[in-house]
Protein backbone atom coordinates (compact mmCIF):
# COMPACT_ATOMS: atom_id res chain seq x y z
CA UNK A 1 0.00 0.00 0.00
CA UNK A 2 2.72 2.19 1.00
CA UNK A 3 4.80 1.20 -2.35
CA UNK A 4 1.96 2.36 -4.52
CA UNK A 5 1.55 5.67 -2.91
CA UNK A 6 5.40 5.95 -3.47
CA UNK A 7 4.74 4.88 -7.05
CA UNK A 8 2.50 7.28 -7.46
CA UNK A 9 4.13 10.19 -5.80
CA UNK A 10 6.93 9.72 -8.49
CA UNK A 11 4.67 9.87 -11.05
CA UNK A 12 3.41 12.92 -10.29
CA UNK A 13 6.07 14.20 -10.01
CA UNK A 14 7.66 13.08 -13.16
CA UNK A 15 4.91 14.67 -14.77
CA UNK A 16 5.75 18.14 -13.08
CA UNK A 17 9.33 17.73 -14.21
CA UNK A 18 8.35 16.76 -17.73
CA UNK A 19 5.57 19.79 -17.55
CA UNK A 20 8.87 22.34 -16.43
CA UNK A 21 11.08 20.84 -19.30
CA UNK A 22 8.44 21.55 -22.26
CA UNK A 23 7.21 24.72 -21.01
CA UNK A 24 10.60 26.54 -20.78
CA UNK A 25 12.42 24.36 -23.82
CA UNK A 26 9.09 25.52 -25.95
CA UNK A 27 10.03 29.12 -24.73
CA UNK A 28 13.63 28.26 -25.51
CA UNK A 29 12.30 27.61 -29.76
CA UNK A 30 9.70 29.94 -29.77
CA UNK A 31 11.29 32.90 -31.42
CA UNK A 32 12.59 30.40 -34.22
CA UNK A 33 8.73 29.01 -34.34
CA UNK A 34 7.36 32.19 -34.63
CA UNK A 35 9.88 33.21 -36.83
CA UNK A 36 9.23 30.62 -39.19
CA UNK A 37 5.35 31.41 -39.49
CA UNK A 38 5.44 34.99 -39.75
CA UNK A 39 8.18 34.39 -42.72
CA UNK A 40 4.87 32.80 -44.19
CA UNK A 41 2.55 35.94 -43.70
CA UNK A 42 0.97 38.84 -45.60
CA UNK A 43 2.07 42.19 -44.71
CA UNK A 44 -1.18 43.06 -43.19
CA UNK A 45 -1.05 40.00 -41.18
CA UNK A 46 2.29 40.75 -39.40
CA UNK A 47 1.66 43.93 -38.55
CA UNK A 48 -2.08 43.45 -36.86
CA UNK A 49 -2.90 44.07 -33.79
CA UNK A 50 -3.87 41.25 -32.81
CA UNK A 51 -1.03 38.86 -33.88
CA UNK A 52 -1.80 35.23 -34.70
CA UNK A 53 0.91 32.58 -34.67
CA UNK A 54 -0.20 30.56 -38.01
CA UNK A 55 -0.56 32.79 -40.65
CA UNK A 56 -4.06 33.63 -41.68
CA UNK A 57 -3.17 33.55 -45.39
CA UNK A 58 -0.11 31.33 -46.22
CA UNK A 59 1.95 33.30 -48.92
CA UNK A 60 5.22 32.85 -50.19
CA UNK A 61 5.56 35.76 -51.64
CA UNK A 62 8.22 37.12 -48.81
CA UNK A 63 10.41 34.26 -50.32
CA UNK A 64 10.23 35.12 -54.00
CA UNK A 65 11.33 38.51 -53.84
CA UNK A 66 14.12 37.57 -52.16
CA UNK A 67 16.76 36.94 -54.46
CA UNK A 68 15.85 40.70 -56.49
CA UNK A 69 16.79 42.20 -53.49
CA UNK A 70 19.50 40.56 -52.24
CA UNK A 71 22.09 37.89 -53.58
CA UNK A 72 21.27 35.50 -50.56
CA UNK A 73 23.10 32.63 -52.70
CA UNK A 74 26.20 34.22 -53.27
CA UNK A 75 25.74 34.84 -49.41
CA UNK A 76 25.52 31.27 -48.87
CA UNK A 77 28.77 30.41 -50.96
CA UNK A 78 30.80 32.69 -48.62
CA UNK A 79 30.07 31.37 -45.43
CA UNK A 80 29.90 28.00 -46.96
CA UNK A 81 34.10 28.98 -48.49
CA UNK A 82 35.12 30.66 -45.18
CA UNK A 83 34.25 27.74 -42.73
CA UNK A 84 35.06 25.15 -45.59
CA UNK A 85 38.72 27.04 -45.82
CA UNK A 86 39.02 27.42 -42.30
CA UNK A 87 38.20 23.25 -41.28
CA UNK A 88 40.08 22.06 -43.75
CA UNK A 89 43.19 23.72 -42.10
CA UNK A 90 42.11 22.51 -38.74
CA UNK A 91 41.57 19.01 -39.94
CA UNK A 92 45.17 19.05 -40.92
CA UNK A 93 46.74 21.01 -38.04
CA UNK A 94 45.24 20.20 -34.55
CA UNK A 95 46.14 16.52 -35.17
CA UNK A 96 49.08 17.52 -36.15
CA UNK A 97 50.06 19.71 -33.20
CA UNK A 98 48.26 17.51 -30.95
CA UNK A 99 50.49 14.34 -32.18
CA UNK A 100 53.88 16.74 -31.43
CA UNK A 101 52.26 17.95 -28.13
CA UNK A 102 51.39 14.53 -26.74
CA UNK A 103 54.21 12.40 -27.61
CA UNK A 104 57.20 14.69 -28.13
CA UNK A 105 59.33 16.13 -25.42
CA UNK A 106 61.53 18.80 -26.29
CA UNK A 107 62.83 22.36 -24.62
CA UNK A 108 59.89 25.17 -24.31
CA UNK A 109 57.28 22.59 -25.14
CA UNK A 110 54.83 22.86 -22.04
CA UNK A 111 55.52 26.82 -22.48
CA UNK A 112 54.04 26.76 -25.71
CA UNK A 113 51.12 24.43 -24.78
CA UNK A 114 49.96 26.54 -21.82
CA UNK A 115 49.98 29.58 -24.24
CA UNK A 116 47.87 27.91 -26.08
CA UNK A 117 45.50 26.73 -23.64
CA UNK A 118 45.51 30.30 -22.89
CA UNK A 119 44.25 31.93 -25.35
CA UNK A 120 41.29 29.66 -25.60
CA UNK A 121 39.75 31.92 -22.94
CA UNK A 122 40.53 35.51 -24.57
CA UNK A 123 37.79 36.06 -27.03
CA UNK A 124 39.23 37.30 -30.62
CA UNK A 125 36.73 40.65 -30.13
CA UNK A 126 39.45 41.62 -27.45
CA UNK A 127 42.23 41.55 -29.67
CA UNK A 128 40.93 42.77 -33.40
CA UNK A 129 42.26 46.13 -33.31
CA UNK A 130 46.19 44.40 -33.96
CA UNK A 131 44.80 41.61 -35.98
CA UNK A 132 42.97 44.07 -38.74
CA UNK A 133 46.40 46.49 -38.43
CA UNK A 134 48.46 42.95 -39.64
CA UNK A 135 45.58 42.07 -42.20
CA UNK A 136 46.35 45.54 -43.50
CA UNK A 137 49.70 45.20 -43.43
CA UNK A 138 49.30 42.16 -45.75
CA UNK A 139 46.89 43.86 -47.98
CA UNK A 140 44.14 41.44 -47.07
CA UNK A 141 41.12 43.89 -45.72
CA UNK A 142 38.35 42.94 -47.68
CA UNK A 143 39.15 39.85 -49.34
CA UNK A 144 38.83 35.94 -48.22
CA UNK A 145 42.15 35.32 -47.08
CA UNK A 146 41.51 38.12 -44.74
CA UNK A 147 38.47 36.58 -43.19
CA UNK A 148 39.61 33.40 -42.91
CA UNK A 149 43.27 33.50 -42.15
CA UNK A 150 42.44 33.75 -38.05
CA UNK A 151 40.19 31.02 -37.79
CA UNK A 152 42.48 28.56 -39.85
CA UNK A 153 44.17 27.91 -35.85
CA UNK A 154 41.62 26.12 -33.23
CA UNK A 155 43.36 26.71 -29.45
CA UNK A 156 40.73 24.37 -28.18
CA UNK A 157 40.89 21.71 -30.74
CA UNK A 158 44.93 21.37 -30.25
CA UNK A 159 43.95 20.96 -26.72
CA UNK A 160 41.23 18.36 -27.38
CA UNK A 161 43.77 16.43 -29.81
CA UNK A 162 46.67 15.96 -27.64
CA UNK A 163 44.56 14.87 -24.76
CA UNK A 164 43.16 12.13 -27.25
CA UNK A 165 46.90 10.99 -28.73
CA UNK A 166 47.85 10.32 -25.72
CA UNK A 167 45.90 7.47 -25.50
CA UNK A 168 47.24 6.18 -27.98
CA UNK A 169 50.38 3.42 -27.17
CA UNK A 170 53.54 4.40 -27.80
CA UNK A 171 54.95 1.07 -28.58
CA UNK A 172 52.37 1.48 -31.85
CA UNK A 173 54.26 4.16 -32.83
CA UNK A 174 57.49 2.69 -32.21
CA UNK A 175 56.80 -0.30 -33.87
CA UNK A 176 56.02 1.65 -36.87
CA UNK A 177 58.89 3.63 -36.73
CA UNK A 178 60.93 0.53 -36.62
CA UNK A 179 59.65 -0.45 -40.12
CA UNK A 180 61.26 2.46 -41.79
CA UNK A 181 58.26 4.89 -41.47
CA UNK A 182 59.55 8.22 -41.30
CA UNK A 183 57.20 10.66 -38.73
CA UNK A 184 55.38 11.68 -41.52
CA UNK A 185 54.32 8.02 -42.43
CA UNK A 186 53.49 7.18 -38.41
CA UNK A 187 51.31 10.66 -38.38
CA UNK A 188 49.86 9.23 -41.45
CA UNK A 189 49.33 5.41 -40.69
CA UNK A 190 48.85 5.86 -37.25
CA UNK A 191 47.66 8.91 -35.40
CA UNK A 192 45.70 10.64 -37.95
CA UNK A 193 43.59 7.40 -37.87
CA UNK A 194 43.13 6.36 -34.91
CA UNK A 195 42.52 10.04 -33.95
CA UNK A 196 40.02 10.51 -36.68
CA UNK A 197 36.84 10.37 -34.50
CA UNK A 198 38.07 13.67 -32.38
CA UNK A 199 39.49 15.44 -35.63
CA UNK A 200 36.02 14.80 -36.85
CA UNK A 201 34.31 16.01 -33.83
CA UNK A 202 36.53 19.05 -33.99
CA UNK A 203 36.19 19.58 -37.49
CA UNK A 204 32.45 19.76 -37.04
CA UNK A 205 32.38 22.00 -34.06
CA UNK A 206 34.85 25.03 -36.36
CA UNK A 207 32.30 24.70 -38.83
CA UNK A 208 29.89 25.37 -36.68
CA UNK A 209 31.89 28.43 -35.01
CA UNK A 210 33.08 30.12 -38.27
CA UNK A 211 29.69 30.34 -39.41
CA UNK A 212 27.70 31.48 -36.99
CA UNK A 213 29.65 32.91 -34.04
CA UNK A 214 33.00 35.20 -35.83
CA UNK A 215 30.16 38.00 -36.60
CA UNK A 216 32.40 40.88 -35.41
CA UNK A 217 35.40 39.84 -38.26
CA UNK A 218 33.74 39.41 -40.91
CA UNK A 219 31.57 42.75 -40.27
CA UNK A 220 35.14 44.31 -39.49
CA UNK A 221 36.93 42.64 -43.14
CA UNK A 222 34.02 42.47 -45.32
CA UNK A 223 33.24 46.05 -46.83
CA UNK A 224 31.92 44.44 -49.88
CA UNK A 225 28.54 43.04 -50.56
CA UNK A 226 30.63 39.96 -52.66
CA UNK A 227 31.92 39.16 -49.59
CA UNK A 228 29.41 39.37 -47.52
CA UNK A 229 28.49 35.98 -45.18
CA UNK A 230 24.74 35.20 -44.79
CA UNK A 231 24.64 36.81 -41.43
CA UNK A 232 26.23 40.22 -43.08
CA UNK A 233 24.09 39.62 -45.76
CA UNK A 234 21.20 39.51 -43.63
CA UNK A 235 22.63 42.89 -41.42
CA UNK A 236 22.57 44.69 -44.90
CA UNK A 237 19.13 43.14 -46.11
CA UNK A 238 17.26 44.40 -42.54
CA UNK A 239 19.32 48.47 -43.00
CA UNK A 240 17.74 48.63 -46.62
CA UNK A 241 14.35 47.46 -46.03
CA UNK A 242 13.45 48.81 -42.99
CA UNK A 243 9.87 48.20 -42.57
CA UNK A 244 9.45 45.29 -45.36
CA UNK A 245 9.32 42.97 -41.62
CA UNK A 246 8.34 40.06 -44.06
CA UNK A 247 11.18 40.31 -46.21
CA UNK A 248 13.68 40.40 -43.19
CA UNK A 249 11.81 37.57 -41.18
CA UNK A 250 12.13 35.64 -44.83
CA UNK A 251 15.57 36.50 -44.61
CA UNK A 252 16.15 35.51 -40.80
CA UNK A 253 14.69 32.06 -41.81
CA UNK A 254 17.26 31.85 -44.96
CA UNK A 255 20.04 32.68 -42.46
CA UNK A 256 19.03 30.15 -39.98
CA UNK A 257 18.43 27.22 -42.42
CA UNK A 258 21.68 25.85 -43.24
CA UNK A 259 23.06 25.90 -39.76
CA UNK A 260 19.91 24.28 -38.13
CA UNK A 261 19.57 21.79 -40.81
CA UNK A 262 23.52 20.75 -40.72
CA UNK A 263 22.87 20.83 -36.26
CA UNK A 264 19.76 18.22 -36.70
CA UNK A 265 22.01 16.02 -38.88
CA UNK A 266 25.63 15.80 -36.73
CA UNK A 267 23.26 16.87 -33.72
CA UNK A 268 25.02 14.11 -31.63
CA UNK A 269 28.42 15.14 -32.49
CA UNK A 270 27.89 18.76 -31.87
CA UNK A 271 26.04 18.28 -28.05
CA UNK A 272 29.61 16.38 -27.50
CA UNK A 273 32.08 18.29 -29.31
CA UNK A 274 30.68 21.52 -28.20
CA UNK A 275 30.59 20.24 -24.19
CA UNK A 276 34.16 19.42 -24.87
CA UNK A 277 35.70 22.54 -26.51
CA UNK A 278 32.99 25.20 -25.61
CA UNK A 279 33.25 26.48 -29.10
CA UNK A 280 35.67 29.51 -28.80
CA UNK A 281 38.94 29.55 -29.97
CA UNK B 1 78.61 21.59 -41.27
CA UNK B 2 74.89 21.68 -41.66
CA UNK B 3 74.66 18.15 -40.21
CA UNK B 4 76.67 19.80 -37.31
CA UNK B 5 74.18 22.48 -36.71
CA UNK B 6 71.42 20.36 -36.71
CA UNK B 7 72.86 18.36 -33.84
CA UNK B 8 73.47 21.60 -31.71
CA UNK B 9 69.69 22.01 -32.42
CA UNK B 10 68.73 19.12 -31.24
CA UNK B 11 70.95 19.09 -28.16
CA UNK B 12 69.29 22.37 -27.14
CA UNK B 13 65.95 20.75 -27.65
CA UNK B 14 65.94 17.13 -26.20
CA UNK B 15 67.33 16.63 -22.48
CA UNK B 16 69.20 13.46 -22.85
CA UNK B 17 68.90 12.66 -26.45
CA UNK B 18 65.26 12.58 -26.34
CA UNK B 19 64.96 13.72 -29.69
CA UNK B 20 65.37 11.41 -32.85
CA UNK B 21 66.34 13.44 -36.00
CA UNK B 22 63.59 12.58 -37.77
CA UNK B 23 61.63 14.07 -35.18
CA UNK B 24 63.40 17.17 -35.91
CA UNK B 25 62.76 17.62 -39.49
CA UNK B 26 58.74 17.07 -38.73
CA UNK B 27 59.37 20.01 -36.16
CA UNK B 28 60.97 22.05 -38.34
CA UNK B 29 58.81 21.35 -41.44
CA UNK B 30 55.06 21.04 -39.46
CA UNK B 31 55.52 22.41 -35.79
CA UNK B 32 57.32 25.54 -35.99
CA UNK B 33 55.23 26.91 -39.13
CA UNK B 34 52.20 25.86 -37.49
CA UNK B 35 53.41 27.78 -34.20
CA UNK B 36 54.91 31.13 -36.23
CA UNK B 37 51.11 31.34 -37.73
CA UNK B 38 49.36 30.88 -33.74
CA UNK B 39 52.41 33.63 -32.87
CA UNK B 40 50.85 35.39 -35.66
CA UNK B 41 46.61 34.98 -35.00
CA UNK B 42 46.97 35.12 -31.45
CA UNK B 43 50.02 36.40 -29.13
CA UNK B 44 51.54 38.76 -31.35
CA UNK B 45 48.31 40.67 -31.86
CA UNK B 46 47.47 39.86 -28.00
CA UNK B 47 50.91 41.43 -26.56
CA UNK B 48 50.41 44.55 -29.49
CA UNK B 49 46.65 45.15 -28.34
CA UNK B 50 48.81 46.39 -24.42
CA UNK B 51 51.02 47.87 -26.81
CA UNK B 52 48.79 50.00 -28.75
CA UNK B 53 47.20 51.28 -25.71
CA UNK B 54 49.79 53.32 -24.90
CA UNK B 55 50.69 54.99 -28.44
CA UNK B 56 48.18 57.59 -30.01
CA UNK B 57 47.94 55.66 -33.08
CA UNK B 58 45.44 56.68 -36.00
CA UNK B 59 44.81 55.23 -38.67
CA UNK B 60 44.78 58.75 -40.75
CA UNK B 61 47.56 59.78 -38.80
CA UNK B 62 50.90 59.28 -40.15
CA UNK B 63 53.10 58.88 -36.93
CA UNK B 64 52.54 57.00 -34.09
CA UNK B 65 53.88 58.18 -30.98
CA UNK B 66 54.21 57.11 -26.78
CA UNK B 67 51.88 59.13 -25.23
CA UNK B 68 52.31 56.60 -21.60
CA UNK B 69 48.77 56.81 -19.77
CA UNK B 70 47.50 59.81 -21.42
CA UNK B 71 44.60 57.25 -23.23
CA UNK B 72 43.81 55.88 -19.87
CA UNK B 73 43.26 59.07 -18.55
CA UNK B 74 41.43 60.68 -21.61
CA UNK B 75 38.96 57.07 -20.77
CA UNK B 76 37.99 58.47 -17.29
CA UNK B 77 36.65 61.36 -18.75
CA UNK B 78 34.87 60.08 -21.42
CA UNK B 79 31.22 59.34 -20.58
CA UNK B 80 30.48 56.93 -23.29
CA UNK B 81 33.46 54.58 -22.23
CA UNK B 82 31.78 54.99 -18.39
CA UNK B 83 28.64 54.41 -19.32
CA UNK B 84 29.67 51.54 -21.42
CA UNK B 85 31.84 49.93 -18.91
CA UNK B 86 28.95 49.66 -16.44
CA UNK B 87 26.87 48.40 -18.74
CA UNK B 88 28.91 45.51 -19.06
CA UNK B 89 29.40 45.34 -15.40
CA UNK B 90 25.59 44.78 -15.38
CA UNK B 91 26.14 42.69 -17.95
CA UNK B 92 28.23 40.04 -15.84
CA UNK B 93 26.17 40.29 -12.74
CA UNK B 94 23.30 39.58 -14.50
CA UNK B 95 23.83 37.28 -16.97
CA UNK B 96 26.16 34.60 -15.02
CA UNK B 97 24.19 33.70 -12.42
CA UNK B 98 21.19 33.69 -14.30
CA UNK B 99 23.15 31.28 -16.88
CA UNK B 100 24.42 29.57 -14.33
CA UNK B 101 21.73 29.13 -11.99
CA UNK B 102 18.74 28.48 -15.16
CA UNK B 103 21.51 25.60 -16.64
CA UNK B 104 22.30 24.11 -13.13
CA UNK B 105 18.10 23.71 -12.77
CA UNK B 106 17.57 22.12 -16.22
CA UNK B 107 20.43 19.52 -16.21
CA UNK B 108 19.64 18.99 -13.05
CA UNK B 109 15.56 18.18 -14.31
CA UNK B 110 17.31 16.58 -17.55
CA UNK B 111 19.87 13.81 -15.78
CA UNK B 112 16.59 12.36 -13.79
CA UNK B 113 17.08 9.76 -16.15
CA UNK B 114 13.90 11.18 -18.32
CA UNK B 115 12.05 10.38 -21.31
CA UNK B 116 12.55 12.35 -24.67
CA UNK B 117 15.84 13.63 -22.71
CA UNK B 118 17.68 13.89 -26.36
CA UNK B 119 14.50 15.82 -27.71
CA UNK B 120 14.76 18.50 -24.51
CA UNK B 121 18.51 18.51 -24.88
CA UNK B 122 18.32 19.66 -28.84
CA UNK B 123 15.51 22.01 -28.09
CA UNK B 124 17.78 23.53 -25.52
CA UNK B 125 21.06 23.98 -27.68
CA UNK B 126 19.19 24.66 -31.03
CA UNK B 127 19.50 29.04 -29.57
CA UNK B 128 23.32 28.54 -28.55
CA UNK B 129 24.39 26.78 -32.37
CA UNK B 130 22.04 29.00 -34.42
CA UNK B 131 23.82 32.30 -35.39
CA UNK B 132 23.20 35.65 -33.33
CA UNK B 133 22.13 37.94 -35.80
CA UNK B 134 18.98 36.57 -37.13
CA UNK B 135 17.79 35.68 -33.75
CA UNK B 136 18.38 39.18 -32.25
CA UNK B 137 16.31 40.67 -35.33
CA UNK B 138 13.95 38.46 -33.91
CA UNK B 139 14.11 39.16 -30.43
CA UNK B 140 13.98 42.83 -31.41
CA UNK B 141 11.14 42.63 -33.15
CA UNK B 142 9.48 41.00 -30.20
CA UNK B 143 10.47 44.15 -27.95
CA UNK B 144 9.23 46.41 -30.56
CA UNK B 145 6.81 49.22 -29.08
CA UNK B 146 3.43 49.78 -29.79
CA UNK B 147 0.74 47.35 -30.67
CA UNK B 148 2.47 45.40 -33.18
CA UNK B 149 5.54 44.03 -30.45
CA UNK B 150 4.79 40.71 -28.91
CA UNK B 151 6.50 40.90 -25.98
CA UNK B 152 3.24 43.66 -25.33
CA UNK B 153 0.78 41.84 -26.65
CA UNK B 154 1.40 39.15 -24.62
CA UNK B 155 1.53 41.06 -21.19
CA UNK B 156 -1.41 43.08 -22.08
CA UNK B 157 -3.43 39.70 -22.63
CA UNK B 158 -2.52 38.54 -19.52
CA UNK B 159 -3.70 41.73 -18.11
CA UNK B 160 -0.12 43.58 -17.59
CA UNK B 161 0.72 46.73 -18.78
CA UNK B 162 3.03 47.67 -21.53
CA UNK B 163 6.85 47.60 -20.59
CA UNK B 164 9.14 50.09 -22.60
CA UNK B 165 11.43 47.74 -24.16
CA UNK B 166 13.40 49.83 -26.51
CA UNK B 167 12.77 53.53 -25.38
CA UNK B 168 14.06 52.91 -21.55
CA UNK B 169 17.81 52.54 -21.69
CA UNK B 170 18.06 50.78 -18.28
CA UNK B 171 14.81 48.07 -19.39
CA UNK B 172 16.85 48.19 -22.97
CA UNK B 173 19.81 47.01 -21.46
CA UNK B 174 18.14 44.06 -19.03
CA UNK B 175 16.18 42.95 -22.82
CA UNK B 176 19.59 42.92 -24.30
CA UNK B 177 21.25 40.29 -21.09
CA UNK B 178 17.89 38.86 -22.08
CA UNK B 179 18.86 38.06 -25.51
CA UNK B 180 22.41 36.76 -24.57
CA UNK B 181 21.13 34.74 -21.58
CA UNK B 182 18.95 32.78 -23.74
CA UNK B 183 21.26 32.13 -27.00
CA UNK B 184 24.09 30.95 -24.48
CA UNK B 185 22.18 28.88 -21.90
CA UNK B 186 22.12 25.86 -23.85
CA UNK B 187 25.86 25.62 -23.67
CA UNK B 188 25.85 25.85 -19.88
CA UNK B 189 22.93 22.84 -19.25
CA UNK B 190 25.00 20.88 -21.26
CA UNK B 191 28.32 21.34 -19.92
CA UNK B 192 26.59 20.49 -16.53
CA UNK B 193 24.15 17.77 -17.50
CA UNK B 194 27.70 15.98 -19.10
CA UNK B 195 29.20 16.15 -15.36
CA UNK B 196 26.40 15.26 -13.55
CA UNK B 197 25.50 12.02 -15.73
CA UNK B 198 29.18 11.20 -14.85
CA UNK B 199 28.55 11.07 -10.95
CA UNK B 200 28.64 7.62 -10.16
CA UNK B 201 25.01 6.20 -9.83
CA UNK B 202 26.07 4.44 -6.54
CA UNK B 203 26.89 7.09 -5.01
CA UNK B 204 22.90 8.52 -5.04
CA UNK B 205 21.61 5.67 -4.59
CA UNK B 206 23.47 5.54 -1.41
CA UNK B 207 22.59 8.71 -0.68
CA UNK B 208 19.02 7.35 -0.80
CA UNK B 209 19.01 4.49 0.96
CA UNK B 210 20.55 6.68 3.50
CA UNK B 211 17.22 8.46 3.78
CA UNK B 212 18.21 11.66 2.18
CA UNK B 213 15.89 13.58 0.37
CA UNK B 214 16.14 15.16 -3.58
CA UNK B 215 17.28 17.93 -2.42
CA UNK B 216 20.27 16.74 -0.13
CA UNK B 217 21.20 14.20 -2.62
CA UNK B 218 21.91 17.51 -4.89
CA UNK B 219 22.85 19.71 -2.83
CA UNK B 220 25.35 17.55 -0.60
CA UNK B 221 26.38 15.21 -3.32
CA UNK B 222 25.80 16.21 -6.76
CA UNK B 223 26.65 19.74 -6.43
CA UNK B 224 30.24 19.05 -4.63
CA UNK B 225 31.02 16.84 -7.18
CA UNK B 226 30.61 18.86 -10.31
CA UNK B 227 32.17 22.13 -8.94
CA UNK B 228 35.15 22.15 -11.05
CA UNK B 229 32.61 22.31 -14.13
CA UNK B 230 30.27 24.98 -12.24
CA UNK B 231 34.04 26.90 -12.10
CA UNK B 232 34.61 26.43 -15.46
CA UNK B 233 31.11 27.39 -16.45
CA UNK B 234 31.33 30.65 -14.39
CA UNK B 235 34.52 31.56 -16.04
CA UNK B 236 33.08 31.15 -19.25
CA UNK B 237 29.86 32.90 -18.62
CA UNK B 238 32.15 35.83 -17.28
CA UNK B 239 34.26 36.01 -20.33
CA UNK B 240 31.17 36.14 -22.69
CA UNK B 241 28.90 38.20 -20.99
CA UNK B 242 32.12 41.02 -20.33
CA UNK B 243 32.84 40.44 -24.37
CA UNK B 244 29.64 40.56 -25.46
CA UNK B 245 28.75 42.47 -28.76
CA UNK B 246 26.27 41.16 -31.28
CA UNK B 247 23.20 41.44 -29.49
CA UNK B 248 24.35 45.07 -28.58
CA UNK B 249 25.44 45.85 -32.15
CA UNK B 250 22.15 45.02 -33.25
CA UNK B 251 19.49 46.64 -30.83
CA UNK B 252 21.16 50.11 -31.20
CA UNK B 253 21.47 50.14 -35.35
CA UNK B 254 19.55 48.77 -38.33
CA UNK B 255 15.87 49.05 -38.32
CA UNK B 256 13.59 52.19 -37.22
CA UNK B 257 12.89 50.77 -33.79
CA UNK B 258 16.49 50.82 -32.35
CA UNK B 259 17.22 51.45 -28.92
CA UNK B 260 19.76 54.28 -28.10
CA UNK B 261 23.43 53.96 -27.73
CA UNK B 262 22.86 54.30 -24.29
CA UNK B 263 23.01 50.61 -23.85
CA UNK B 264 26.46 49.94 -25.22
CA UNK B 265 29.27 47.52 -23.77
CA UNK B 266 33.18 47.45 -23.88
CA UNK B 267 33.10 45.92 -26.87
CA UNK B 268 31.13 48.25 -28.67
CA UNK B 269 33.11 50.83 -27.78
CA UNK B 270 36.08 49.54 -29.23
CA UNK B 271 34.40 48.57 -32.52
CA UNK B 272 33.16 51.95 -32.40
CA UNK B 273 36.46 53.91 -31.85
CA UNK B 274 38.77 51.62 -33.55
CA UNK B 275 36.41 50.70 -36.79
CA UNK B 276 34.36 53.65 -36.79
CA UNK B 277 36.57 56.62 -35.80
CA UNK B 278 39.62 54.64 -36.74
CA UNK B 279 41.45 55.81 -33.33
CA UNK B 280 43.11 52.32 -32.95
CA UNK B 281 45.35 53.69 -29.71
CA UNK B 282 42.11 54.25 -27.46
CA UNK B 283 40.63 51.27 -28.55
CA UNK B 284 43.20 49.25 -27.74
CA UNK B 285 42.93 51.19 -24.38
CA UNK B 286 39.49 49.89 -24.04
CA UNK B 287 40.53 46.31 -24.93
CA UNK B 288 43.55 46.49 -22.11
CA UNK B 289 40.73 47.65 -19.53
CA UNK B 290 38.57 44.51 -20.68
CA UNK B 291 41.40 42.14 -20.21
CA UNK B 292 42.69 43.34 -17.03
CA UNK B 293 39.27 43.26 -15.60
CA UNK B 294 38.04 40.35 -17.14
CA UNK B 295 41.58 38.81 -15.53
CA UNK B 296 40.29 40.34 -12.22
CA UNK B 297 37.09 38.78 -12.22
CA UNK B 298 38.08 35.55 -13.32
CA UNK B 299 41.41 35.47 -10.41
CA UNK B 300 38.37 36.57 -7.51
CA UNK B 301 35.81 33.54 -9.14
CA UNK B 302 39.11 31.15 -8.29
CA UNK B 303 39.28 32.33 -4.82
CA UNK B 304 35.94 32.17 -3.93
CA UNK B 305 35.84 28.55 -5.30
CA UNK B 306 38.78 27.93 -3.35
CA UNK B 307 37.88 29.58 -0.21
CA UNK B 308 34.64 27.75 -0.31
CA UNK B 309 36.62 24.10 -0.16
CA UNK B 310 38.30 25.07 3.56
Amino acid sequence: MKKLATCRKIKGSRIILHLCLLVSSVIMVMPFIWLVFTSFKEKADIISVTPTLLPRLWTLSNYIKLPEVAPFLRFFFNSFFISLISTLFVIIGCPMAGYIFAKYKFRGQTFLFLLIMATILVPLQTYMIPLYLIMKSFGWINTYQGMIFPLIIMSSGIFFLRQNILTIPDELIDACRMDGCSEFGVFWRIIFPLSFAATAAIAIVNWVFTWSQVFIWYLVMANSEKLFTMELGLMYFQRHYVTDYGGIMAACVITVLPILIFFLIFRRRIIEGVSLTGMKY
Amino acid sequence: MARKKHSYLRRWLGRRGSIKRSQILFILTIFVPLISLFMIIRIIPIGATLGTAFTNMHLIRPVTKFVGMKNFIRLLEDKQFISAFFNSIEYVVVAVPLEIGLGLLFALMLSRKIKFEALYETLYFIPYILPMVPAAIVWKWFYSPGSFGLANYLLESVGLDRVPWMSNPRIALLATIGIHVWKNLGYFMIIFLVALKNVPAEMREASKVDGATIWQTIRHIELPLIKPVILYGMVMATVWSWSAFTEVYIMTQGTDISTGAEIQVLIYRVFQEAFVYHSMGKGCAISFVVFLISLVIILVQFKIFRWGEK
